[in-house]
């Protein structure tokens, strides 16, 4: 089997860059629904009351993500079907686990006497959360975010095997047809979007970081 | 006036409870120090004042109004609470850590930043250099005194100062010492001040409140204190130099002659000493001279003799008293 670099531009210019909406609102729209539920979640178990719950939702949300996406998708084709949504639901249910993780670490390990404080002055415990908590974790449900990001550009591929198309379609072609040249051009755009998206997140994070931090890591 | 009746508290997980049937009062505008030995309750004791801990038993009153009918951030607001670890926000510099409480209060920004910038003066960190800093370029002595002027930052009635001097050097704390006293002349706060160091309590307390193991041991003015200790456990803790920390105490009025004839004194600086001057700033002027006698002056004016043998008789009532 020979490379044929004709083919293989050909579905670097024309055919590959088609996927790419597809693939990013594959991609982005399970990141955006699992920071929605696993920070919320986060927040919650680090109360003070439900830390004991922290343990058990960790474990639910490791779960998540031993389970392979399309195991998932398996389990839940009886009530959901193949095709886009089902996609979205398992991508989605992957990205939960690092983003709890990071949140919950990040919330849970800000400083006993920082917290303390805080209450100490007279702040309601909603002031803490928004004002103190939530500041100083940010960095660190950054980081969770950015790697839940890049597993999702990469396991979003996988959304074609059931119909969910992105940039898996035409990686599955170049598999179906003996062609590596769509192969490696499905998978060229991948590592793109993974960079860049995880480049852009990294700009964002940069300015959540409260100044003391970026003094720190600047040292 | 802050009254602890028939207080409790025990933590999960611990034996021996923090804090044992502990009954107080501490008066207002007065410095009550709580002294003991680590681990004896002291924190536990301030924490429950503005509810960061709640007793299993008994009651606590501010000013005759039970705490427990208060919403706790805002009876917190109204509590300056200068913290053991001092606890600093690490996102917010200086300037913003001070105005905490101000700023939950919904002052005016001017005032607020005029605010700051007196607490910082009044606590050696001058303003132009430390305003905008953040917490951890700061020493640990430097930011004890940003969590003190954290604490008096919305001017509340009632301080819980723990510890707020450890990590400050010993010419520091001194001066700190001085300028709370002086401080603390004007403004009358109601003042929970918790230390393990029992010669800045007599330094600093109207009342001294001794604690071992969660119980109260003792309580009285330094000089009750020092003079009467009610066992070994507070004979210990005041040391063994307890005579020089009495005379450190008492003025030289207090024990001076009135009546002595001054006539035939030396009219030289190095015989006399100022009637508010401790004792044992006499003694060493006595030492230093050679002598054993001074002259006590009020504004220059002489008022009277202090006399070792005077001194010592003091000495002796108050050695005989404890028999
Ligand atoms: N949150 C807590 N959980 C469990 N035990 C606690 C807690 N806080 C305090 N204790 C225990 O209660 C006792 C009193 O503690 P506290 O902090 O009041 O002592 P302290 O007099 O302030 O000591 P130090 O001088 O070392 O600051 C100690 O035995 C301590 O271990
Ligand atoms: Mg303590």
């Amino acid at each position: 089997m020979n490379f044929d670099m004709e083919l293989f531009l050909q579905a670097m210019i024309h055919r590959s860059p088609g996927y790419i909406p597809e693939h990013l609102q594959l991609s982005l729209i399970p990141l955006f629904l699992a920071v929605s539920i696993a920070l919320p979640a986060a927040v919650l178990v680090t109360r003070p009351g439900y830390r004991q719950y922290a343990a058990h939702v960790m474990a639910f949300f490791n779960a998540g993500q031993t389970i392979p996406p399309l195991a998932v998708i398996a389990v839940f084709f009886p009530f959901l079907g193949l095709g886009y949504g089902p996609a979205l639901f398992a991508l989605t249910i992957y990205a939960l686990l690092p983003i709890a993780r990071s949140s919950i670490a990040a919330i849970s390990t800000v400083p006993e006497d920082v917290r303390d404080a805080a209450l100490g002055m007279g702040m309601t415990p909603v002031d803490v959360l928004l004002r103190v908590e939530l500041p100083l974790s940010l960095p660190t449900i950054m980081a969770g975010v950015k790697t839940a990001a890049v597993l999702t550009v990469s396991t979003a591929v996988l959304a074609a095997l059931v119909g969910g198309k992105g940039m898996g379609a035409i990686i599955f072609a170049g598999i179906n047809f003996f062609r590596p040249e769509l192969v490696l051009a499905g998978t060229i755009y991948i590592g793109l979007l993974s960079i860049i998206l995880e480049r852009l997140l990294s700009v964002v994070e940069w300015f959540l970081t409260p100044p003391h931090m970026k003094a720190a890591r600047s040292r | 006036m802050i009254q602890l009746e028939h207080i409790s508290k025990r933590f999960s997980g611990v034996a021996r409870p923090a804090v044992d049937q502990l009954s107080l009062t501490v008066e207002k505008g007065k410095i009550s120090v709580f002294v003991g030995p680590s681990g004896c309750g002291k924190t536990t004791i301030l924490r429950m004042i503005n509810r960061l801990v709640e007793p299993d038993e008994g009651t606590i009153f501010i000013d005759g109004k039970n705490i427990l009918q208060m919403n706790p951030p805002l009876l917190r607001r109204t509590i300056g609470y200068v913290i053991q670890q001092v606890g600093l926000l690490p996102h917010r510099t200086i300037g913003q850590n001070i105005s905490l409480v101000p700023e939950l209060l919904g002052w005016p920004r001017e005032k607020t930043a005029r605010k700051v910038r007196e607490l910082l003066e009044m606590t050696g960190l001058p303003p132009e250099e430390f305003e905008s800093k953040y917490p951890y370029q700061l020493s640990g002595g430097q930011a004890q005194r940003v969590g003190v002027a954290r604490a008096l930052a919305a001017d509340p009635p009632i301080m819980l100062m723990d510890e707020p001097f450890a990590a400050v050097d010993p010419i520091i704390r001194m001066h700190l010492q001085d300028e709370f006293l002086r401080v603390q002349q004007h403004i009358r706060k109601t003042i929970c001040f918790v230390t393990h160091d029992i010669s800045e309590a007599i330094k600093i307390g109207d009342h001294l409140v001794i604690l071992n193991e969660g119980r109260l041991v003792q309580s009285g003015t330094p000089i009750e204190i020092l003079t009467h200790p009610s066992n070994d456990f507070v004979s210990s803790l005041i040391g063994d130099d307890r005579g020089s920390k009495i005379l450190d105490l008492i003025r030289c009025e207090g024990l001076m002659d009135p009546q002595a004839p001054l006539v035939d004194f030396p009219k030289d600086n190095g015989s006399r000493v100022q009637a508010v001057w401790p004792v044992k700033a006499a003694l060493e002027r006595m030492m230093k001279n050679n002598t054993d006698e001074v002259m006590v002056c009020r504004e220059d004016q002489p008022a009277g003799i202090l006399s070792w043998n005077g001194i010592k008789a003091h000495i002796n009532r108050i050695s005989g008293e404890k028999q």
